[in-house]
């Protein structure tokens, strides 16, 4: 046999992706199916004073409207900061609830605060735009550089500080630096990036009332872990009564490494309204809600000799973690 | 409410549809011809590409009852007595794609690039291509791809 290596090895899948036989989560259709659509924030940072349901539950093809009191109620747990890290004194991170559905407040533009369920895409579309919410909107916090200056937009965590992590040994640096000839001083901007898959994320849940299984299919690069999550931590179902689909998947750039409030929602709603349920993401959902990365300022010096050896590096980063600590966010800055 | 009759890969098809229905929504929802993506569905993305009497359109944005008579081609429609279409193959061979979301719309849209020209330029193939976005691949095979598949057609 001839070495794989150099040579041209056809990749299986693509007769499927190259004659549109693909199965993308939006492909698949289920009998009875109903369609989501998520009411979200448009303020950064607002108070939620009230959620008036009663004209878009009258609407056309409706067929439940649920919000944050249903899904407290419920005790369903939403998005958890899965990777622990530890500050520079050995305290523990400090992380916000994030809610599957708003309840209280709301932290980003795009915040979910509830969704519509209804027989047609359209029918759901026009309800939700009759549901009218009050917000007392609040200061929000924008710029990266002011966070720790800012009023603490959760309770419980000064300076809106999740941890302060050091890498490395404070004391040989400083040796280094105190032999240097030069120091060396950059200022760096690493900006935020939206993944931006090709792919819109979606999900499609099934419900069997007899056996009490859900099954989600979803747009994701790591089911077990939405199972995980959704079951041990969500409460949604027990892990045997659980099972998480990923069928082709369209692109996801690490985005869709991360379980979502969406799929929490959908899997606990499609069995509390008995009918299988359909969402798909639009480009603006993606833009609002998909992780983003990055979002660095950073200052770094390097101790530098005449003849141009490197004694010793140091840099100081402030990183966006979003308005929630989520699933593997906490992490990325330590890499 | 409005009837239409369409010619959609080859075969004829009647039916009755709400007037606002667009050209992707009755392939994808009406027709379960899913191979049409839908990336953005504002017309950026490219994802919904599909021939209307030859030509390549943006699905997404194209009003189904417009098209009243029309010959549609999709992704489904270019395999032709079991054999991939020449592009289908050149993309296959030069790894045109990665995920597969954005590839069909890339594949109809190529196929009506070299009806306008046969051997088109990396330059021509990219301006062309202007408006059918890949996040995977970086286009370099795509390029390659649509110059194999010129050599062939």
């Amino acid at each position: 046999m001839a070495s794989l290596v150099g040579s041209r090895v056809e990749r299986k899948e693509d007769k499927r992706f190259l004659t549109g036989k693909g199965r993308y989560t939006a492909d698949i259709n289920l009998a009875n199916q109903t369609y989501a659509i998520f009411i979200r924030s448009p303020h950064a940072r607002a108070k939620i004073k009230k959620i008036d349901t009663s004209k878009a539950l009258k609407s056309s093809g409706v067929v439940d409207i649920l919000t944050g009191e249903h899904i407290a109620q419920d005790k369903i747990g939403g998005l958890i900061a899965g990777w622990a890290i530890r500050s520079e004194d050995n305290s523990e991170m400090k992380c916000p609830a994030n809610p599957p559905l708003a309840k209280d407040n709301v932290n980003f533009v795009g915040d979910p605060i509830a969704v519509v369920f209804a027989e047609s895409l359209d029918e759901a579309k026009t309800a939700a735009e009759l549901v009218k919410i009050d917000y007392k909107v609040l200061k929000a916090v924008t710029n990266l550089a002011d966070t720790m200056k800012s009023e603490a937009i959760h309770d419980g965590i000064d300076k809106n500080l999740c941890y302060d992590w050091l890498l490395g040994d404070r004391q040989k640096v400083k040796e280094a630096f105190d032999k240097a000839d030069k120091i060396i001083k950059l200022d760096i901007t690493n900006n935020r990036l939206i993944p931006n898959a090709m792919e819109p994320r979606a999900c499609v849940v099934d419900y069997n009332t007899a056996s009490e299984e859900i099954t989600c299919y979803t747009t994701s690069q790591n089911p077990h872990l939405s199972r995980l999550i959704m079951s041990a931590f969500g409460g949604v179902a027990p892990e045997n009564k659980l099972r998480v689909v990923a069928p082709d998947v369209g692109g996801g750039f690490g985005s869709k490494i991360n379980l979502y409030n969406e799929e929490i929602v959908c899997s606990w709603a499609a069995k509390k309204i008995e009918r299988p349920i359909k969402w798909i993401a639009d480009r603006t959902e993606s833009f609002l809600t998909d992780t983003h990365g990055r979002d660095h300022i950073t200052h770094a010096e390097l101790a530098v000799t005449n003849d141009g050896k490197f004694l010793g590096f140091k840099n100081e980063t402030i990183a966006n973690l979003g308005a929630y600590a989520r699933v593997f966010g906490t992490v990325t800055p330590t890499y | 409410m409005r009837k239409i009759s369409l010619e959609i890969n080859g075969k004829k098809i009647k039916k009755e549809i709400p007037d606002h229905t667009t050209l992707s929504g009755l392939l994808r929802d009406i027709l379960n011809l899913t191979g049409t993506h839908i990336g953005c569905d504002t017309s950026q993305c490219g994802a919904c590409v599909v021939h209307v009497d030859g030509k390549s359109i943006k699905s997404c944005t194209a009003l189904a009852a417009d098209l009243d008579g029309s010959k549609i081609t999709t992704i489904e429609g270019l395999v032709s007595n079991g054999k991939l279409h020449p592009m289908q193959e050149a993309f296959k061979k030069m790894h045109g794609l990665q995920c597969g979301f954005c590839t069909p719309g890339m594949v109809m849209s190529a196929i009506d690039l070299l009806k306008n020209k046969k051997n088109p330029s990396d330059q021509e193939i990219r301006d062309w291509l202007e408006g059918n976005i890949c996040r995977c691949t970086g286009y370099q095979n795509i390029v390659a791809a649509v110059k194999e598949a010129a050599s062939k057609m």
